[in-house]
């Protein structure tokens, strides 16, 4: 019995408390990607450049001096224009096309494709470690955890519930998923759709871009280190059900768990094709995810 | 701008009656004839000279090719976007690797097999694949080439993140001739052979019955059953042609560089394959072996003074999106006919 104890304290707490943290952050991206998807109907394929982008844009403010606090409001402030010019000049040019869903993937992907160049090309190929904001750990039931590990999960749920307090309890919210569910009748009931688009789309780019700041000091920063994070998000974003919240919500602290504990059980090695297993299984049985659409619930 | 806004097929007659069809397709075929002449002459040209390098390097350009044909039989004429084709590129690859090192050093047991194996997990690929459609058909392929990469990666029998090496060089024999994949120019040549090989089946098959199906499928899926056609059946056909052709275009690979890689299945791969379509010429099968040709050149001479030469290729690719939508191959036509037309109406 104490061994069991033990087992559970020692070994598959703190794993599943690692993958809390990983959970949340790849909730962040999530969100940012199935709100897109669930308004505009594009997959973002630059969702893990601007992911990159924004723990850039935080290492390069810190170095003038900005403090850790002031760079998660100011990065995803910056990186608003960046994803609202994204959609004005690439998206809504494509947008009423007959193949816009295979065109704005394609759009992206290219947009991605230059953006990871352009970090190379501006900060290097090598991986920087930013500092930790918050320095040590705290003892809960006898495991030690990190402090920034416990703020980033403690943060990321807030935001979470932000967002969706912002998309179900307010008029914006409300403004984007009558734009999601008809947008012609959105429109005709005076609904900016166009704007609403864009800006949702700089909203999902700045949500990338927080996600970036949060995560830069654990996983350290390097040109391509939004690619291998963007497929768990796209799989947690087909689990959940594309363009659903609470499916993103959920299928990240889900899918997070299922790999931090089979790599406890199996080998850390293999837990990126069991997820991405799950995926074309989620695929093939039920295409439309677990839960249903932006403003079509 | 609707005629601008939607990856159209430049062989496909379409509306057009037989006299019509005629001369709208033979600009494609004339394009790859042009092609054709002018890969004999550079082949020429870099033999003597000795210059075995950009012979390999055409080489591969082709093998790549090969892939691209692949990707643009899906997207071109059945408007399906495979974002996981090198999936079975990868596979063949690694069934030439195998073959040729541990079972016999020969090229035709070496490409059954491989054509074997594509065959067989296009069909279970394609299976599952089409279950779904659009965006979700691009990401149930990506995700299954992600399954596949990552299993290879991880599997040390398969040489895991290493790959295979010292695959051997090796004699074809074609009855009483061979030639050595050692030496560059012909297997330049035999290389070349099998792309145009490759080039007119597949024109001629997309001519017949069978490509005018899946451009129907194309123009409006949900109207091919009321014409007595199972659209399903046409889409696991051409899906798994494509693996064929992909994993055939692989089977090469080994043949070329003595080794291969999990890199080979991996997204980049798959991508690279999708963007060489679209600046080629989506829908033309011509496009994807000059966009591969052209691609390679630009990364060998852009690559010679930078090593950010996806700055270059993304661009390029953003733009033939937006603007080319029907590639170099479709910009090339139209000055054609163009010029043609100026010249029917000049007295």
């Amino acid at each position: 019995m104490a061994e069991l104890i033990d087992y559970l304290q020692f070994v598959l707490a703190p794993q599943a408390l690692n993958g809390l943290s990983l959970g949340v952050a790849v909730v962040l991206m999530a969100l940012g990607l199935t709100i897109i998807f669930g308004l505009l109907d594009v997959i973002n394929m630059a969702h893990g450049e601007f992911y990159a982008m924004g723990a850039f844009l935080a290492l390069t403010l810190a170095g003038l001096g900005v403090g850790f606090w002031a760079l998660l409001v100011l990065v995803p402030l910056l990186m608003l224009p960046i994803g609202w010019l994204a959609e004005r000049w690439l998206i809504a040019r494509v947008f009423h096309s007959r193949d816009r869903h295979i065109l704005t993937l394609l759009l992206t992907f290219g947009l991605g494709m230059i953006l990871e160049d352009l970090l190379k090309l501006v900060y290097g190929p090598n991986t920087q470690r930013p500092e930790n904001p918050i320095e040590g750990g705290t003892e809960i039931l006898g495991m030690f955890l990190p402090n920034y590990r416990l703020f980033l999960i403690g943060f990321g749920l807030a935001l979470i519930a932000a967002v969706w307090l912002v998309v179900f309890r307010t008029g914006l919210g409300a403004m984007v998923r009558a734009a999601a569910f008809d947008k012609d009748m959105a429109s005709s009931l005076g609904v900016p759709v166009r704007r609403v688009y864009a800006g949702t789309f700089a909203f999902g780019v700045a949500l990338a871009g927080l996600s970036g700041v949060l995560l830069a000091p654990i996983y350290s920063v390097f040109p391509t280190m939004g690619r291998d994070f963007i497929l768990m998000a796209f799989t947690v974003v087909i689990v959940g059900g594309m363009g659903s919240i609470q499916g993103a919500v959920v299928a990240g602290l889900l899918l997070t768990q299922v790999q931090a504990l089979s790599s406890l059980y199996i080998s850390p090695v293999w837990s990126d094709p069991l997820v991405f297993g799950i995926m074309v299984l989620v695929l093939m049985v039920r295409p439309q995810g677990l839960f249903g659409r932006l403003g079509h619930a | 701008m609707p005629e601008a806004t939607t990856l159209r097929t430049l062989s496909d007659p379409g509306h057009a009656g037989p006299a019509s069809r005629l001369s709208r397709l033979a600009p494609v075929h004339w394009l790859a004839l042009i092609f054709l002449v002018a890969a004999l002459g550079f082949a020429a040209v870099a033999w003597a000279t000795g210059n075995g390098f950009y012979l390999r390097l055409a080489t591969e350009a082709l093998i790549f090719a090969g892939l691209a044909m692949s990707v643009d039989l899906l997207l071109g004429y059945t408007g399906l976007l495979s974002l996981g084709q090198a999936l079975y590129f990868g596979l063949g690859a690694y069934v030439s690797a195998l073959v040729l090192r541990d079972v016999a050093p020969s090229f035709w047991l070496a490409m059954a097999a491989a054509l074997l194996a594509g065959g067989m997990a296009g069909l279970i690929g394609g299976v599952i694949a089409n279950r779904v459609k659009g965006v979700y058909f691009a990401l149930i392929t990506f995700g299954l080439a992600q399954v596949a990469a990552k299993t290879v990666y991880n599997t040390r029998a398969l040489g895991a993140s290493d790959g295979l090496i010292g695959i051997p060089q090796i004699r074809v024999g074609f009855g009483p001739v061979s030639l050595d994949t050692a030496d560059p120019l012909s297997f330049f040549l035999l290389v070349l052979g099998l792309t145009v090989t490759a080039y007119a089946g597949l024109s001629y098959l997309m001519d017949a019955p069978f490509g005018r199906t899946l451009a129907a499928i194309r123009a409006n899926e949900k109207r091919v059953p009321f014409l007595g056609f199972n659209a399903w059946r046409y889409k696991l056909a051409v899906y798994v042609l494509a693996a064929c052709v992909a994993a055939l275009a692989g089977a090469l690979y080994p043949m070329l560089r003595g080794f291969v890689s999990p890199e080979l299945m991996f997204f980049e791969t798959s991508g690279n394959a999708v963007i060489t379509v679209i600046v080629g010429g989506v829908g033309t099968l011509v496009g994807p072996v000059m966009g591969s040709l052209l691609l390679t050149a630009l990364r060998s001479v852009v690559g010679s003074w930078t090593e950010h030469h996806l700055i270059v290729v993304g661009v390029i690719f953003m733009l033939s999106v937006i603007f080319l939508r029907k590639g170099l191959v479709g910009a090339l036509l139209a000055r054609l006919s163009r010029r043609g037309e100026a010249g029917r109406t000049a007295p």
